[in-house]
């Protein structure tokens, strides 16, 4: 009896010092997430007072005009799935070599090298590119070799460059990280039984790396979707994303629950995407450990 | 106001300062929000938009002058509190100006600077902002006055300010009948600016502008990001009025409009930088832009208002609704207004000023340079934005349109 309660007691405790440790984590999460979304949701029924801003109600006219915001989402989806794949295709020869190719204090200072960009903020960075893209940068330079009058700036290319070039550490470190971790025996037995270089590469490595790159896609593809300042800086506000969309419609428009509407669609569809995201990698994993069962 | 640059050196003359702040620009401040990065960013590539003017600046050496200090130091006899919020644009307030209230008032002021109209409403509409003055546009004042986000002001508490000092051209306006709500801080116009040894012959017209931009300056214009002005110029073009909410007038403005995007350089209200680069030859520009880009070129750039009409618009002071320290508000309305301080303001910031006594005390050669001070009678077809034009939902909608075209 005295010794069940003690352990009663004792379990009891344990999950209220549990509860206790998580309660700053929930705390954050009902704040600064849950909170705000739903703010997001409330507004996005509502209606636009007169003068702008937002006025209660509840209706769904801010969902019927959804599709007035179509292009932008449209432009957003293509350029995101775009550079998202551009990154990808960029990013895994590098990774594949600092992951198998470089040894030692190379390894240390080149890996470091990818992230030293992050030193300096994003708005600087872009800031930079714009100087290098526009007329007395690289077309100048471009000019003295013979090519003509060539714009850079303020073009599909330089809003993909700007996002290829910002966003590329956040897909080549996950990439690394699973080809770090990879079993080099894989590749030896893979190369023992007679495949070539790319039957490895398609058959064992790239397999291996799946769930890295699947991480470094999801990494990149949603901040990409939500972009606001690289269409601005690069494109000379020519290329319009979802998130200038919704900048306009907070500022320019004044149309509060129209850009909620169109947020929070936003949000859930992120949602779904991150949903389908983990699901696919729980199967990745799975398939990755039985297959180095066998 | 609009989203225009303003990046202003004490010293008008001191380009090397320029360079620095040149980079500065209001677009830069809601491009550095919205990425969230602002603060940090902005700290580090703009120092002299730091909110709060230095410690050490020195005051000037025109002041305290004597009438001013009088009234200042009057007020501080009554109890202001220790502080006052000011929700204003970049470098449009001279810090020796503020600093020299602070001294007389012991009323500290904690600036916040806005990229756009849009942004101060965004802020004050949220409530609870703790904003005491801002300095709105003309068109967003009905609205802000109808939704009661800023008070009727009491001139009781603004013993200094004399009407009759007041350029009338810019007092007692539709926007703001008997200045029940706002006292203007300066006024400009929205422009052309173009580099005459590429733009030959010069631009004089919206007309010209807009047939031009997309044909032989194709990718060389710049329209700047904002519905009244770019919206509201080309409807200009067209020979509608600048706040035509007509849907004919519109779907004929939106198609030029549409028509001519891929042939600009860009939609962008971050004028100068590609100016000065001359990346673009022509471009829409608000006053500031103007200034000093003539200023730092004087043979080869021009700012010149258009012939066929145009954006005219004054910025003012106005008092929010629930400011927390509204005598420090007044306190501050009425000497900030007086032409003493107000040239101080105008010399630094190079924007024209609505009171002719101040005008008189500026800088001579501020006051006499026809790009700050246009002649009178390039003013008389320009127009005011209404607040109609500012909140009309078809006409954000054209705009959307316009940016979202392929």
């Amino acid at each position: 009896m005295a010794t069940a309660g003690r352990a009663r007691n004792g379990r009891s405790a344990r999950r209220g010092t549990a509860v206790l440790l998580a309660l700053p984590t929930a705390l954050w999460y009902l704040l600064f997430l849950v909170a705000p979304l739903v703010v997001l949701v409330v507004m996005s029924v509502g209606e636009r007072s007169p003068n702008g801003g937002y006025a209660p109600g509840f209706t769904f006219t801010q969902y019927a005009a959804l599709p007035t915001r179509f292009t932008p989402l449209v432009n957003t989806l293509g350029l995101a799935a775009l550079n998202t794949t551009i990154c990808a295709i960029v990013a895994f020869p590098v990774a594949y070599t600092l992951a198998l190719k470089v040894r030692g204090t190379w390894k240390l200072v080149l890996v470091a090298l990818v992230v030293v960009p992050f030193w300096t903020s994003f708005l600087i960075r872009t800031y930079a590119w714009m100087t290098l893209l526009g007329g007395n940068g690289i077309p100048r330079i471009l000019g003295w070799i013979g090519f003509g009058d060539i714009q850079l700036l303020n073009t599909p290319f330089a809003v993909s460059l700007g996002i290829v070039y910002n966003y590329l550490p956040l897909m080549v470190l996950p990439i690394y990280v699973s080809l770090e971790r990879l079993d080099k025996s894989f590749m030896e037995a893979s190369r023992d039984l007679g495949a070539g270089p790319i039957a490895t590469l398609r058959q064992i490595v790239l397999p291996l790396a799946a769930p890295g790159i699947l991480s470094g896609i999801v990494l990149v593809f949603i901040p990409v979707m939500g972009e606001y300042l690289i269409p601005i800086l690069l494109g000379g506000g020519k290329t319009y994303f979802l998130g200038n969309a919704l900048a306009d419609l907070f500022l320019q428009s004044r149309n509060w629950p129209f850009g909620s509407a169109l947020a929070a669609v936003f949000v859930a569809g992120m949602i779904v995407l991150v949903a389908g995201y983990l699901a696919l990698s729980r199967r990745l994993v799975r398939a990755g450990r039985e297959q180095s069962l066998i | 106001m609009s989203e225009r640059s303003t990046n202003t050196p004490r010293d008008p003359a001191d380009v090397t300062a320029l360079a620095i702040e040149r980079r500065m620009t209001r677009r830069n401040f809601l491009v550095g929000a919205g990425a969230g990065l602002g603060a940090i960013a902005l700290a580090g590539c703009a120092p002299t938009a730091a909110s709060a003017p230095p410690a050490t600046s020195a005051p000037s050496a025109a002041a305290p002058s004597g009438g001013a200090s009088a009234s200042a130091s009057a007020a501080a006899s009554a109890n202001l509190g220790d502080a006052l919020t000011l929700a204003t644009w970049p470098n449009y307030h001279d810090p020796t100006v503020l600093q020299d209230f602070t001294t007389a008032t012991g009323v500290a002021i904690n600036m916040q600077v806005f990229g756009s109209t849009e942004e101060m409403e965004a802020k004050i509409r949220a409530g609870n902002s703790g904003i005491d003055v801002v300095v709105p546009s003309n068109y967003a004042i009905e609205g802000w006055v109808k939704d009661t986000l800023i008070e009727k002001l009491d001139y009781a508490k603004l013993p200094d300010f004399k009407k009759e000092d007041w350029n009338a051209l810019f007092m007692d306006q539709a926007f703001d009948k008997g200045n029940a709500v706002s006292i203007p801080k300066n006024w400009g116009t929205t422009g052309i600016a173009y580099w005459s040894s590429k733009v030959n012959p010069g631009i004089t017209s919206w007309k010209d502008f807009f047939a031009q931009a997309g044909t032989t300056y194709k990718g060389k214009a710049l329209i700047v990001d904002h519905q009244i002005s770019s919206f509201g110029s080309a409807a200009v073009a067209m020979g509608y009025s600048l706040n035509t909410i007509d849907p004919t007038e519109m779907a004929a403005v939106e198609k030029m409009l549409t028509g001519l995007k891929v042939n600009l350089f860009a939609i962008s209200s971050d004028v100068q930088p590609p100016l000065r680069a001359k990346d673009t030859w022509l471009s829409i520009a608000w006053t500031g832009d103007g200034v000093q880009v003539v200023r730092d070129n004087p043979d080869d750039a021009k700012y010149v208002v258009a012939s066929d009409g145009g954006e005219l618009w004054i910025d003012s002071y106005t008092i929010a609704a629930d400011a927390p320290h509204r005598d420090a508000a007044y306190a501050f309305l009425n000497w900030i207004t007086q032409p003493a301080q107000a040239a101080r303001e105008t010399t630094f910031c190079l924007f024209p000023h609505a009171n002719d006594k101040a005008t008189a005390l500026v800088d001579p050669a501020v006051k006499n340079n026809p790009v700050v001070y246009p002649p009178a009678d390039s003013l008389t077809k320009l127009e005011y934005a209404v607040n109609a034009t500012y909140n009309s939902p078809e006409r954000a909608e054209a705009w959307a349109r316009i940016k979202a075209s392929a």
